[in-house]
């Protein structure tokens, strides 16, 4: 150490050691407030010239430090040669760090670091500043500006232990001030002085306090050991606020006096030393400029320069960054105004630049952290309370100053931002938050507007420094505009895939501040800011996603879009190109990013809002917007199953929970699946896209288009509907989730037209009836029916194309694609009728017929979907059900079947409708469409030969509809009827009661039957027969009062039908037969109550029938043998004679030759037709018998011919069938069954209980055991139980 | 090869009993409903709802007898109907209204339907078949005052007015009547002298019915036989026979000019609707929908041609509506 140096410092310490006693002696006098400030020993230009004539001490060697340990080798040794060469010890962090490593010995050499740096604190300050002035000018090359640094940071630097975490962004000055000191810094456990410390005492006035803390202050300004400051630092613990404020600038100087003492430097009392100047900063306020800007330098001296040289221990530097903290923190007002002045530039330019170098450089993450946050306060963007908000002519001028720190800032950060993942998401928030703070700051719209012209021309004085600040004239914003724009590109993309979820958001608060300051300067940057944000709009994070919408949110309600033309060109362009793009992604992407791109355009919609007619009225942006659509929307067609699922329900048989609207519910709509994604979401997304643009857009324009896309290729057709569909959802504002209002909503006459136009478009013939199923049946009779030529003068016309020409093949992926398109169709009517609502009902006219016809459409799918329409509409127009939609509406129906039966080619369509009206209503349609039915009746008497098998589909549905609405009033009647029969019955039994009585009975009235017979008539026997006669009278006055009567509209629609199915049973298509016998014995059923009519019905149908159970197909006979169960029931004795000559021998001598092959045959014959007519007949038999009342010789035919299947080795059912056979003999005539049982079999001997009389023989007795015997024994066991059940019940006579 | 005959538009279907009388009334602008009028065996009349294609309101007035003729007075609102109960009412339709303002008792038994023309603003006159068995009488509506009592002579043996026509030739001159008689001839009648001007026996049977365009003199009409005859009124005011045109089926109940002159159209009791070219009587189509006779063929005033319909009612209770317009 040279002399001079020292003498000055020995009379620095000098002074210092006068003005504490001067102080002294004031306060013992009771003065208040401080004295004069003391002359600066050593000013910051004397430093400063002084380190300029200083040769640079910090070793140039140009390359890349590499290994720490290495390079602080290097470093100590290039350090120990110069230190040789100069006398003077090594300098910089490696050699300090070396130090840190090396014995207690060297301690000397690091007390002369630390002086030299002191020393050297002011030309590195200018140095820095400088050269970083000079990177900031504008001028500068864009190559320049954004170069990497090359200066990379060694990579397997060893992480760093035992630094705890510091508070991050957590503003130390935040906590309350002056209640007390915390001496230690956050990481660190507080010394003994904590302030919750019991034993301490407090000082409240400056008094006590000067006399607690002065021996403290003596002590260290006499040696600078950590004892002594931790003696200080116990001390100033009990010195309460005020006190503490008013001794300010005496504490701080032994502390300064320490970081500026001479000799080498100790690092660990230097970092004591800096906590304790950060501890008392903290509990005061630096009211004097002066003061300020010299612990500012004082303290910038303690942080390493920015280039290459060695940094000092870790803790240290956090120490040192914290104290530089806690001085910003604790700087007051007029302080801080002083120093945010031109002249003061070079001082924060450095400060600047050397906790940018921390940041960027340092590993450590607290020391990161920190330096970042002592940048915002530096750059005045501390969010603490504290610091008030800057008045605009200070945000002018600190946007002034700052500006020329701009590049040099934002380029840094910008590294820091794009660095190692390892660095924390802390830091890199930080690094966003400072980078758009200072961003936003110095590109504001506002401040840029100020900005004169021209740069005023500095005063001679200061023209050095005035030379530094930029002039943010026009030329200036654009070019730092578009550097900050590749900046803020690589920012954006880099932290809007960050895997933490903080730093995303982080990225929403830049673009929202961003966009909210810096509208027109950054304008070039925001198509990457808005793509980010947009992006982030459906961001895994809910946090993210709510503050992303919350941002959206506000920048359309202040219409930032609509009123800046430049952002909605932004938009729209970017519309365009993702548009453009959009096929090539979807082609490639995966789900997620298909996901992400598709909310990227749903948020340039939302965006754009009511601007996004602009967009649409430029023909290249809405070709390329619907033909993206139009791509992604394909539906995948290559599902086999959609085109097999058929509805059975009106073919089979008629279901009734079919009719009420079972399955059916809201909101059911059929998924869709799609060629390019799989994700519900995605196309919801989709949808939602289609209604942001019916929301905003022009919906004449939309529709149109659209509609022109779907009539230009039947590759669009499915989709372009799908579009229209949710277009006008969107229209109508009907599940659309917006950001803003439109202006104008969409009048109800304007949608009502765009509705009626596209509902004409879908209903049209060409796109309505498509084909979707190749039913032989259906396909063929059209096909023979309908003769080309004059199908093509049809209204229909177009049609002509869509019915399958026998050489056109027709796929099934065209007819899964007809069915999906069919379905979309519906799916639109539906959608249609709930935005209108009520107002649908005019639409009605045109539009329930199509949907209706579809809902009897054969394909599952189809018919599944038309139904949820019919529930919508139901919803929309407000009926209550959907059978109150079609009685309200039958003769909109009516008209569309009643016409479109005189058009051949569409009579199954219209069939069809009169199907599905008949299953969806009740007995209350049946007055409206009666006079529909006599249409179809007509039409179908004039094609009886190629039409038949569709009438009859209809003809089935309306007897089935009929049956199950007047059939309950049938059956009841039947019941009754057979209750009475019952009774009649058990009537009957009570009087075969055997009693002693009864037999008496029975003999006398033998003898008196004999006696009338004979022609001896007497009148004693007549009142027994009066007890009988009243229950058997109701049966024969209920058909006698009816014959007068006219018939019931059903009724007689069932005897027009039966009429014509008369007709139809001989027809030569077996499936016809089959049908017609079905519908045949609906009408029976329905005809039952009236039996004048039904019985010349039967009599007409007798002779076709008999055919059919005589010689024809086992199907056929089948189901004839049901009619005639059917028929037998109501017609009873009317048939008896006609049954037993024709039928009967054909019958049972059947039953008689099948008996033998059933009894052989395996369980497989349980499936053959055989067995099925021999189940059908042996069940059917028995009832026919009794209801036909058969003669004795009928039933012994019929006994015989059914004893053979009683036989144990038949089929277990054909057994029970067999069985219920005779229990129905028992029931006609028990006496003669039980005889013809037991000439079989009879378990029991009968003996006589007189001896005068014979013994019973019976021809059964003391058989062996056969095949029959169990069966018969279990009837002949049943016919027991009856007859003693029905002497239980008779009452005793 | 020639087009098939269309369908119809649309049926109405709901009268309950034949329709024997039809009336358009859609000369009203937008906001206006185009309305029509249908007079059923019941002696109901229907209004029918042309948008909704529904029964907007049933009048009964007739005491359940026959209507078998309405006329409009200027609009919807005020509606004149004929019916078998020997009145005639005007209704006051208005706000929805069903009320009747006035009626004429004409004591005549017959099928003669009446015929109302507008002389000036607010006034009408009404032909009508009178008690007495051959005369017709003319009123003044809405004031009802007798204008003239036409008697043919005394043993012309004309038998029952049949049809009638009041019409106005076009500067303003007097109207005149054309009636058909149940001998098959068309008489003209002047008004202002009570005397006919020309007797034309166009038809062995009655005239059903006529129709008679005055601005190319020429008229037509139908009657029970199988024959339209076409007749021509020259300058001195005498009926000559042009042109007759010969019909598969016999039985014409109903015959229309359409108010631009171009074509008509007959309803014959063969269940057929007849469309001609009126120049020529070319036949245009036929129009087969209805399953029993045709009463009543009523041509729409809609205001734009391609709206403009036809209708017509028949014995089977429906009331056929046909885009006619579209297809000439």
């Amino acid at each position: 150490m040279d002399e001079p140096q020292r003498q000055r410092l020995h009379a620095l310490l000098r002074v210092a050691q006068l003005r504490q006693l001067l102080l002294q002696r004031r306060l013992r006098k009771g003065g208040h407030g401080g004295g004069p400030a003391p002359r600066r020993a050593c000013s910051a230009r004397g430093r400063a010239r002084r380190g300029r004539t200083d040769s640079n001490p910090v070793p140039q060697d140009g390359r890349p430090p590499s290994h720490p340990a290495t390079r602080g080798q290097r470093a100590a040794s290039t350090g120990r040669q110069e230190g040789q060469a100069t006398q003077r010890p090594p300098s910089g962090a490696g050699g300090r760090r070396a130090a840190h490593a090396r014995p207690v010995g060297e301690a000397r050499q690091d007390a002369a670091d630390a002086r030299c740096l002191f020393v050297r604190g002011g030309a590195c300050a200018v140095r820095a500043t400088a050269t970083f002035l000079t990177a900031l000018s504008p001028l500068i090359s864009l190559g320049l500006f954004v170069a990497p640094r090359t200066r990379a940071v060694p990579p397997s630097l060893p992480a760093r232990e035992g630094l705890t975490p510091g508070a991050g962004r957590r503003c130390p000055a935040a906590r309350p001030r002056g209640r007390a000191l915390r001496l230690s810094s956050e990481g660190e456990p507080a010394g003994p002085s904590h302030p919750g410390h019991p034993a301490m005492a407090v000082f409240d006035t400056p008094q006590e306090a000067f006399g607690a803390l002065r021996p403290a202050c003596v002590q260290l300004t006499k040696a600078q050991t950590v004892e002594n400051v931790a003696q200080l630092e116990a001390r100033l613990a009990a010195v309460g606020a005020g006190a503490l404020q008013e001794l300010q600038e005496y504490v701080l100087f032994p502390l300064r006096f320490a970081l500026k003492v001479p000799g080498p430097r100790r690092e660990r009392v230097v970092q004591r030393v800096l906590q304790c100047l950060s501890a008392v900063l903290l509990g005061t306020r630096v009211r004097s400029p002066r003061l300020l800007r010299e612990l500012l330098s004082e303290l910038c001296s303690c942080l390493p320069a920015p280039h290459g040289a060695p940094a000092p221990a870790e803790e240290l530097q956090l120490a040192a960054v914290r104290a530089l903290l806690a001085l910003m923190h604790s700087a007051q007002g007029d302080a801080i105004v002083a120093l945010y002045q031109p002249s003061c530039l070079p001082l924060l330019g450095f400060a600047v630049s050397l906790l940018l170098g921390l940041a960027e450089r340092e590993r450590a993450k607290q020391i990161k952290l920190a330096a970042l946050e002592c940048l915002q306060v530096l750059l005045l963007q501390c969010e603490c309370q504290e610091h008030r908000c800057l008045r605009e002519e200070e945000a002018q001028r600190c946007g002034d100053l700052f500006a020329s720190f701009l590049p040099g800032v934002s380029i840094a950060l910008s590294r820091i931002i794009a660095g190692d993942v390892k660095q924390g998401h802390r830091t890199t928030v930080s690094a966003i938050r400072l980078f758009y703070q200072i961003v936003g700051l110095v590109m504001a719209d506002e401040q840029l507007a100020r900005v004169p012209k021209q740069k005023e021309k500095p005063s001679v004085e200061q023209s050095r420094i005035a030379e530094l600040i930029v002039h943010r004239g026009p030329e200036w914003s654009r070019s730092t505009s578009e550097k900050l724009s590749l900046l803020l590109r690589k920012t954006v993309e880099l932290s809007s895939v960050h895997s933490h979820w903080k730093v995303r958001l982080e990225l929403v608060e830049l673009v929202q501040h961003l966009l909210s300051n810096c509208r027109l300067s950054l304008v070039d940057s925001f198509t990457h800011l808005l793509k980010a944000l947009v992006g982030l709009v459906n961001d895994e994070n809910s946090e993210v996603q709510s503050r992303c919408n919350e941002v959206l949110r506000g920048i359309a309600e202040q219409q930032v879009i609509a009123q800046s033309r430049a952002l909605a060109d932004v938009l729209s362009e970017n519309l365009h190109s993702l548009a453009t793009a959009l096929p090539r992604l979807m082609n490639s992407q995966d789900d997620t990013g298909k996901f992400s791109t598709l909310s990227l355009l749903l948020g340039y919609l939302k965006l754009l809002g009511p601007k996004v007619n602009v967009v649409l009225n430029s023909v290249s942006h809405l070709h390329r917007l619907s033909k993206a659509l139009m791509q992604v929307l394909e539906l995948d067609v290559t599902d086999v199953k959609i085109v097999e699922d058929r509805r059975w329900g009106c073919v089979g048989g008629y279901d009734p929970s079919g009719s009420v609207q079972h399955g059916v519910q809201k909101g059911r709509c059929q998924r869709k699946y799609f060629r390019f994604f799989t994700e519900e979401k995605i196309f919801q997304l989709l949808q939602q896209v289609c209604r942001v643009l019916g929301y905003y857009g022009n919906i004449y324009l939309l529709v149109d288009h659209f509609m022109g896309l779907y009539s230009e290729s039947a590759v669009y057709r499915k989709q372009a509907a799908m579009v229209l569909n949710e277009l006008i959802a969107g229209a109508a504002g009907v599940g659309v989730d917006v950001l803003q209002e439109r202006e104008v909503s969409l009048s109800m006459d304007d949608l009502k037209g765009s509705i009626m136009s596209i509902l004409e478009e879908y209903t049209d013939q060409a796109n309505w009836y498509l084909v979707t199923s190749i039913d032989t049946e259906e396909v063929s009779h059209e096909q023979l029916s309908v003769p080309r030529s004059g199908l093509a003068a049809l209204p229909g016309a177009a049609s002509s194309s869509i019915l399958p020409s026998p050489e056109q093949h027709i796929t099934t992926r065209t007819m899964n694609s007809n069915v999906w398109q069919l379905c979309i169709q519906l799916e639109g009517v539906g959608c249609f009728a709930a935005v209108l609502g009520r107002e649908f009902r005019l639409l009605l006219l045109s539009a329930l017929y199509p949907v209706l016809e579809k809902a009897g459409d054969k394909t599952l799918l189809i018919s599944e979907t038309a139904q949820g329409t019919l529930v919508d509409i139901c919803e929309a127009c407000g009926y209550d059900s959907v059978q109150s939609l079609i009685n309200e509406n039958s003769d909109y129906l009516v008209n569309g079947i009643s016409l479109n039966l005189r058009q051949l080619a569409h009579q199954p369509h219209a069939a069809q409708v009169l199907g599905t009206m008949l299953r969806h209503s009740d007995a209350s349609l049946l007055p409206l469409v009666e006079d529909v039915i006599q249409d179809v009746l007509s039409a179908l008497d004039q094609s009886y030969n190629d039409q038949a098998s569709t009438f009859l589909g209809v003809l089935h549905s309306l007897m089935a509809a009929l049956v199950q609405w007047f059939g309950l009033s049938c059956s009841k009647e039947h019941q009754q009827r057979q209750a009475a029969e019952g009774q009649s019955r058990t009537l009957s039994h009570i009087q075969q009661e055997i009693t002693s009585q009864e037999v008496e009975r029975f003999f006398l009235d033998y003898i008196k039957q004999k006696q009338i017979a004979e022609g001896n008539f007497s009148d004693s026997g007549d009142e027994e027969a009066d007890e009988v006669s009243p229950l058997a009278k109701p049966e024969p006055s209920n058909c006698d009062t009816e014959g007068e009567t006219p018939l019931p509209s059903h009724a007689q629609l069932a005897k027009d039908v039966m009429e014509r199915c008369i007709h139809l049973l001989s027809d030569r298509n077996l499936r016809v037969r089959l049908k017609v016998l079905d519908v045949l014995e609906l009408c029976v059923t329905v005809l039952h109550p009236h039996g004048n009519h039904l019985l010349p019905m039967a009599h007409r149908v007798w002779p076709a029938l008999v055919t059919r159970l005589i010689s024809d197909d086992p199907l056929a006979v089948l189901r004839a043998f049901k009619v005639l169960c059917t028929l037998a029931q109501k017609c009873g004795d009317f048939l008896r004679q006609r049954f037993s000559k024709d039928v009967l021998p054909k019958l049972t001598s059947s039953l008689l030759s099948q008996a033998a092959a059933s009894a052989r045959a395996g369980p497989v014959y349980n499936h053959t037709l055989a067995y099925k007519l021999q189940l059908a007949v042996l069940q059917g038999l028995g009832s026919l018998c009794e209801k036909l009342d058969m003669g004795e010789s009928d039933l012994n035919k019929v006994a015989d011919a059914c004893l053979v299947y009683l036989s144990a080795k038949q089929p277990m059912k054909l057994q029970e069938a067999a069985q219920s056979v005779f229990r129905h003999l028992m029931r006609v005539d028990p006496d003669s069954t039980w005889l013809f049982l037991t000439e079989v079999c009879c378990p029991h001997p009968y003996e006589p209980p007189h001896a005068s009389l014979q013994p019973v023989k019976l021809r059964g007795m003391g058989r062996q055991r056969n095949e029959f015997t169990d069966s018969i024994l279990l009837l002949l066991e049943e016919l027991q139980q009856r007859e003693s059940a029905g002497a239980q019940r008779a009452p005793p006579p | 090869m020639a087009q098939p005959p269309p369908d119809p538009h649309f049926v109405l279907r709901g009268t309950g009993a034949a329709v024997h009388a039809l009336h358009f009334s859609c000369g009203g602008g937008e906001p206006d409903i185009p309305v029509l009028f249908s007079g059923s065996e019941n002696g109901f009349i229907h209004v029918w709802n042309l948008k909704t294609h529904r029964v907007d309101a049933a009048l009964d007035g007739h005491g359940r007898k026959s209507v078998c003729g309405l006329k409009t007075m200027d609009g919807k609102e005020r509606l004149l109907s004929q019916g078998r109960d020997q009145r005639i009412c005007l209704w006051d339709l208005a706000e929805g209204r069903t009320s009747v303002t006035d009626s004429v008792f004409t004591e005549n038994v017959g099928f003669c339907r009446c015929s109302l023309l507008k002389v000036a603003e607010g006034r009408w006159l009404m032909a009508t078949a009178a008690k007495a068995l051959e005369e017709v009488q003319v009123l003044e509506l809405p004031s009802k005052t007798s204008v003239c009592t036409l008697k043919p002579e005394v043993g012309a043996k004309l038998g029952m007015p049949m049809c009638l026509k009041l019409w106005q030739g076009s500067c303003g001159s007097q109207p005149s009547l054309l009636a058909g008689y149940e001998d098959g001839s068309v008489l003209l009648w002047n008004l202002s002298t009570g005397k006919v001007l020309s007797q034309l026996i166009c038809h062995q049977e009655p005239v059903m019915s006529l129709d008679f365009d005055s601005e190319k003199a020429k008229g037509i009409s139908g009657s029970s036989e199988k024959v339209l005859s076409i007749w021509s009124l020259n300058e001195q005011q005498n009926l000559q026979v042009q042109k007759t045109h010969r019909l598969v089926n016999a039985g014409i109940s109903d015959i229309t000019i359409r108010p631009d002159k171009k074509i008509l159209a007959t309803a014959g009791w063969d269940h057929r609707i007849r469309i001609f070219g009126w120049k020529k009587l070319k036949p245009l189509a036929v129009l087969d929908y209805h399953t029993a006779t045709v009463h009543s063929v009523s041509f729409s005033d809609h205001k734009s041609p391609s709206d403009r319909l036809l209708a017509a009612g028949a014995k089977d209770h429906r009331i056929s509506i046909w885009l006619i317009y579209t297809q000439t």
